[in-house]
């Protein structure tokens, strides 16, 4: 990518190298610090505990558990408790105090194989509602589970009896702008991606877009839903207009092929909802911006409103790494800082700059 | 034998030999012409002129002008000096062969080397180009790193910068709200703090309190904070949702679909059902739907039905005489070479059946079982039991829920122990 006076660039700012397949990352919120977690040689879950020190990062903890971990969310947890929420390869929901990670505040198991993706909504003071975890899993269901009740999910997404079931690959929460309202979007392997309402316990809508979908993300978890960003293998995602549903032709959406390899993550950036990153299977990431179109919707031949999807353009792409990237997450506090975890055993710090005149 | 060109006219001066030569109507180009230092000839087939000159000439910087019907040449000569002639009056046949072969090869080395130093002096150019792209590519690539590092180094500033100025608000803060705590709630305070002392991350335990006060939300204390827990909805009434999955025509998902053999299964399908086998004149006589082959087949189906198989046969032979490419007309008559008892046609006609239904796809399981069980009965009626086995074995790994083939599998295999154990 060419050096061009006015678009972002992504500076590589810290690299570290792990003794371990890092499978997410995330950042403590108000800190500079991060969180990996991933999968040691010897078949352990580790969580590692970073700070970023000028040109580098320092660890100051490393949390051994004996399960490897899949996926980790700060989504659900007040500021001042910052607990984790982990899914581990064997089904179990875990929730940790840092502090004193030998015994987990919370504890279930919640699924009978892998928990691919995890999603945390009404906590770290974002938006309202009580603080809910959403968890899908490979044996193809989707649970929701509040940290107040042990045992029993408050949602529980699972396929028809005899039905073959397919591997939920990714969840996320959305439309939660008040106490009651709430969806949760499930992205299968199949290339499935259905919107569940909790608030009145039913499928909103399902959509089918052919290729296994890796990553789901809403643009804003608190607020009326907007917009629904879902990546998916053979490196096409799409961008779902979230808020016009058309009675039969749903959301609108607009598609994009942006790399040949499947794209992994999609994150949006905290301070800005129109931007996004996504990472590939060939080590890139993605910079993306989206456009509104000129009216956001329309009248069809019948006179029901449905939605027009907008456009997208690349900002900025940069090949990182020779192995995918597979997780991806922006600073809540800083613009522009992000994580990136990728299948090379490496941990990376960028900064994204001129976001600010974008 | 060539023509001599004999009219020439020449004069010279010191230095050079003026020679005018009128070509006769023949159209020359600069190939026809050849000059050494001592040699010159003009050869415009069938005309030829050649002079073997009085002295030696320099033949780069000579030139020759045609034009005109006439060639006009300009010779410089080496040395400067009146000639006599124009050419060697008095040169022996031996000699002048001599000269020419000599001035032949002399001309070729000369043009060698010319080629020679073309070569050398190309490559040369070429590297010189190399090395300039080089550097003007590598100018352009630092330039760009400057940029980048640049932009890190600005970025980095700014980072430390933030970070700092978190540690200090972090810092002013804990000392204000120390003093607050102080006066509150004393005992909540004291385990606060001893949860500080504990932890090995000072930062947390500090920012932790700080961020109470710049929620915005005037909580600036614990007690806040357990009262807006109770502001919490309750958890939620538990429920599920059922779903179902998409279903495909093929019930694999993109990625693990054989979607090129299914295609070419349609695809085989389709052309298998647009043929028509059209050499067959003895058919004018046949009526119009009697040429279908699927009606032919229909019509074989119902008598099979009916229990009428020779029927069924001669229907079925006519339409493979039609369309010999559809797998299902060769399988229903297997059937009914089975009913007849006419086992190795049916045989036949059952693997010609299977066969046509390549590539094996989810679609044509059914025929392909079909096709299966019905060789597989025909062998074990031949008492060919181990062949039959195998026919069964085949279907059961397409259809493994099919009790029929299961039991039948089964006996067949008694059936070849009991002859191996008694033989």
């Amino acid at each position: 990518a060419a050096a061009g006076p006015e678009r972002p660039q992504v500076v590589s700012h810290v690299q570290q190298a792990l003794s371990y397949t890092v499978f997410d990352c995330k950042w403590v919120p108000r800190s500079a610090r991060l969180l990996c977690l991933g999968s040691a040689a010897r078949g352990t879950g580790l969580v590692q505990l970073y700070e970023l020190h000028g040109a580098r990062l320092e660890l100051l903890r490393e949390i051994e558990k004996p399960k490897p971990i899949k996926c980790g969310t700060f989504g659900a947890t007040s500021l001042q408790q910052r607990y984790l929420a982990t899914g581990d390869f064997d089904g179990n929901l875990n929730i940790w105090n840092l502090e004193a990670p030998e015994i987990p505040v919370y504890s279930v198991k919640g699924h009978k194989e892998i928990i691919n993706s995890i999603d945390g909504v009404g906590g770290l003071g974002i938006g309202e509602g009580a603080p809910e975890i959403v968890t899908g899993s490979r044996d193809g269901t989707v649970k929701v589970w509040d940290p107040r009740q042990n045992d029993t999910p408050v949602a529980n997404m699972e396929p028809v009896q005899g039905e073959s079931k397919r591997d939920c690959w990714t969840v996320a929460f959305g439309n939660a702008y008040n106490q009651e309202e709430r969806v949760v979007c499930a992205g299968y392997d199949n290339g499935d991606i259905k919107l569940f309402d909790l608030k009145t316990m039913s499928l909103r809508w399902e959509t089918n877009i052919k290729n296994g979908v890796c990553s789901v993300e809403f643009d804003r978890k608190d607020i009326n839903m907007n917009k629904l960003v879902a990546t998916s293998l053979e490196g096409k995602f799409h961008v779902f207009d979230m808020r016009t549903q058309h009675p039969t032709k749903g959301f609108a959406s607009i598609s994009e092929k942006a790399q040949k390899s499947t794209i992994w993550q999609v994150r949006h950036l905290p301070q800005n909802r129109d931007i996004f990153m996504t990472s590939g299977g060939s080590g890139s990431l993605h910079l993306w911006k989206y456009e509104y179109p000129a009216q956001r919707t329309k009248k069809d031949s019948e006179g029901s409103e449905m939605g027009v999807a907008g456009s997208v353009s690349l900002l900025q792409n940069v090949t990182l790494s020779t192995q995918p990237i597979s997780s991806l997450d922006w600073s809540p506090d800083k613009k522009g800082l992000c994580v990136c975890g990728a299948f090379d055993q490496t941990v990376r710090v960028l900064i994204v700059t001129k976001l600010n005149k974008i | 034998m060539p023509v001599w060109l004999r009219e020439h006219s020449w004069r010279q001066t010191l230095t050079a030999v003026y020679l005018s030569l009128p070509l006769r109507g023949a159209r020359a180009t600069p190939a026809n012409i050849f000059c050494s230092e001592r040699y010159l000839k003009v050869s415009i087939p069938p005309f030829l002129f050649e002079a073997v000159l009085y002295a030696p000439i320099d033949d780069t910087s000579s030139t020759a002008k045609i034009g005109n019907g006439n060639i006009f040449f300009t010779l410089y000569k080496k040395e400067p000096a009146m000639w006599d002639s124009l050419t060697l009056a008095n040169a022996g046949k031996e000699k002048l062969q001599y000269l020419r072969e000599n001035a032949v090869l002399k001309a070729q080395e000369k043009a060698k080397e010319e080629t020679e130093a073309k070569k050398i002096s190309k490559q040369e150019h070429k590297k010189y180009a190399l090395e300039a792209t080089m550097k003007v590519e590598e100018a352009e690539r630092k330039r760009i790193e400057e940029l980048k590092e640049k932009e890190r180094q600005k970025v980095t500033k700014e980072l430390e910068f933030w970070k700092n100025q978190q540690k200090d608000a972090d810092k002013y803060e804990s000392i204000q709200k120390k003093g607050e705590l102080h006066q509150e709630i004393e005992p909540l305070k004291e385990r606060q703090n001893e949860k500080m002392n504990k932890t090995r991350i000072p930062d947390e335990g500090t920012s932790k309190i700080r961020l109470k006060s710049t929620k915005g939300r005037g909580s600036c204390s614990i007690f806040s904070q357990n009262l807006k827990e109770e502001q919490l909805p309750a958890p939620r009434a538990a429920a599920t949702i059922k779903v179902n999955f998409t279903p495909r025509v093929f019930p694999t998902a993109l990625r693990e679909s054989r979607v090129a053999e299914e295609e070419e299964w349609l695809h085989k399908q389709a052309e298998a059902r647009r043929r028509i086998n059209s050499d067959l004149t003895e058919l004018e006589d046949l009526k119009e739907e009697e040429k279908n082959p699927d009606w032919l087949k229909d019509k074989g189906n119902k008598m099979f039905a009916m229990g009428n198989y020779l029927g069924a046969v001669n229907a079925y032979n006519l339409a493979v005489r039609l369309n010999d490419k559809l797998p299902l007309l060769y399988l229903n008559r297997a059937a009914c070479h089975l009913k007849l008892r006419n086992l190795h046609k049916a045989i036949e006609d059952s693997s010609k059946a299977l066969e046509l239904l390549t590539p094996p796809v989810p679609d044509n399981e059914n025929a392909r079982v079909k096709a299966h069980v019905r060789r597989g009965t025909a062998f074990c009626q031949l008492e060919l039991y181990t062949e039959g086995l195998q026919d069964y074995e085949a279907a059961l790994k397409i259809d493994p829920k099919n009790k029929n083939i299961e039991k039948d599998a089964e006996k067949i295999q008694h059936l070849i122990q009991e002859i191996m154990q008694s033989s």
